[in-house]
């Protein structure tokens, strides 16, 4: 059974169908790229996964959960929302650090705040049954995943004396730390000066593996064919093509995507 | 020399009038401030348009027509039956009034100004709206008000003289009452008190602005 259901997904914005029946699905340990030009809807899809939108219908399933359900949208409580939203990660296009925190804390902040009513709830949290046990470990695995993002040095610098690139990566192990089952990204390298994409595409390559599942909107094409197990193709609001790698960015059959790819291409070689 | 030390004590007691005028409504008005620009930026429209409208009112005719409206209408409305006792009492109401509805505009400019990205990103990390208000939004909002607020404040410093109109006994009143012994120098002298005050409050504003200096954005 698939880690992520997203079943027939319909968002509006007024009169403006911005999303029309979207449906995907998503295996554990696997890397989705969505491409397509802008205003085609690929951030308001992330939004709609991650509950910082509600969609006006359809499903969305985690691991055999029903997270959200169109058909029966009675109004949820914050909590229940928030829970939702634990499934998810969300790496923004603009970063969105908190400015007045240090590197280190940026990352530890939520997961501490979590703690305590977690370990109150269901007794244990972060393989801690205390709250000093569970602080202990989020410290310990803040320091690991700064070294994973290659910023031990940065730990105690404030995100203003960062670069972008190291910015986003810092954003991506606050994600991180709270060890969501499926991390979306939401184009990380567009707000990027174009030598700093590499180190965050890196990073973000370097976290694909048997148990992290992950959503990259991006339109890096290269990256999305060395890196992604599936792609998804956008247009005005559908998929207009969906399959693998070499069977969407290769042999596109939809004319829509090949024009898209086709605009890419004129100038990458 | 005597007379110049009982006189500055004389004054001394006029300013203790403002001095009190300006710490109550302070205390009074940066709570009531923050309540009225919650209000102002409400979803709830009718909230919305009160807080909205009484602001606009507040801010757009001057202080000293308040002082005279809070002193002067009550009596009028009840044919003198309710009448204050204590001046200095109806001055503070109209200057907490006046100087919420400021601190209630550089609130909301403060809170505003704050990118939604932060709040989203504090909601896809799993934190309460309570949490992200305090653990991430007010620090970054205090940091953008610091200079407005000081400004507001030292301004508010200098405005207690107004309860004058409604003939507070506050430092100016005492400064003039020397003129009758044909001595204007008082009234000059009173300009020292404000400075000294004024004075220590930017030294105050320039700490905090320094504090909260480490980080920028
Ligand atoms: N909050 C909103 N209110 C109204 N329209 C919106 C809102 N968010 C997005 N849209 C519209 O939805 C369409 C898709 O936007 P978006 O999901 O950002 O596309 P993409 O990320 O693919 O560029 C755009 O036409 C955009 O103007
Ligand atoms: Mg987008």
């Amino acid at each position: 059974m698939a880690l992520l259901e997203v079943q027939n997904i319909q968002k509006s914005f007024g009169r403006t169908e911005v999303l029309k029946n979207i449906s995907f699905s998503l295996e554990k340990g696997e890397v989705l790229a969505i491409i397509g030009s802008s205003g085609s809807g690929k951030t308001t899809l992330l939004r709609c996964i991650n509950f910082l939108e509600t969609p006006d219908r359809g499903v969305i399933t985690v691991g055999g959960d029903v997270l959200f359900d169109g058909a029966n949208p009675a109004k949820k409580r914050e909590k229940e929302i928030r829970k939702n939203r634990l499934h998810f990660g969300m790496v923004f296009q603009q970063f969105n650090l908190f400015p007045q925190y240090t590197v280190f804390e940026n990352l530890v902040l939520a997961p501490k705040l979590l703690a305590k009513e977690k370990i109150a709830e269901e007794g244990a949290f972060y393989g801690a049954n205390t709250y000093k046990g569970a602080v202990e470990n989020i410290n310990a695995e803040a320091e690991q995943l700064l070294k994973k993002v290659g910023l031990t040095e940065k730990r105690d610098e404030y995100p203003c004396n960062l670069s972008g690139g190291q910015q986003q990566r810092v954003a991506i192990a606050r994600a991180l730390a709270l060890n969501p089952d499926v991390l979306c990204f939401d184009e990380p390298t567009s707000a990027l000066d174009p030598e700093l994409t590499g180190e965050v595409l890196n990073v973000i390559k370097g976290l694909k593996s048997s148990d992290s599942t992950m959503i990259v909107v991006t339109h890096e094409i290269s990256f999305a064919r060395d890196v992604a197990d599936k792609v998804i193709f956008m247009a005005d609001g559908v998929i207009e093509e969906e399959g693998t790698p070499q069977q969407v960015i290769e042999n596109p059959h939809s004319a829509r995507t090949q024009a898209f790819l086709s605009r890419f291409n004129q100038y990458s070689d | 020399m005597d007379q110049f030390w009982s006189i500055t004590f004389q004054l001394l007691e006029g300013f203790k009038e403002n001095c009190i005028l300006f710490g109550v409504t302070l205390l009074a008005a940066l709570p009531l401030g923050l309540l009225v620009s919650f209000g102002s930026m409400s979803k709830f429209a009718p909230v919305k348009a009160v807080c909205r409208t009484v602001v606009w009112i507040i801010r757009g005719t001057p202080l000293m027509l308040q002082l005279f409206v809070v002193y002067y209408i009550p009596p009028l409305l009840t044919d003198g039956s309710f009448k204050f006792s204590d001046r200095l009492t109806a001055a503070t109401i109209a200057f907490i009034v006046n100087y919420a509805a400021y601190f209630s505009e550089i609130y909301r400019g403060g809170i505003e100004g704050i990118p939604k990205g932060q709040y989203e990103a504090g909601y896809v990390l799993g934190m309460k709206k309570s949490q992200i208000f305090i653990k991430v939004v007010l620090l970054q909002v205090i940091k953008r008000i610091v200079a407005p607020m000081s400004n507001e404040i030292i301004t508010l410093v200098k405005d207690t003289s107004l309860a004058r109109v409604i003939a507070v006994g506050e430092i100016l009143k005492n400064a003039e009452q020397f003129t009758k012994q044909g001595l204007i120098w008082p009234i000059f002298y009173t300009g020292a008190f404000f400075l000294l005050f004024c004075g220590v409050l930017t030294l105050l504003f320039r700490f905090i602005e320094k504090k909260l200096d480490y980080y920028k954005g």
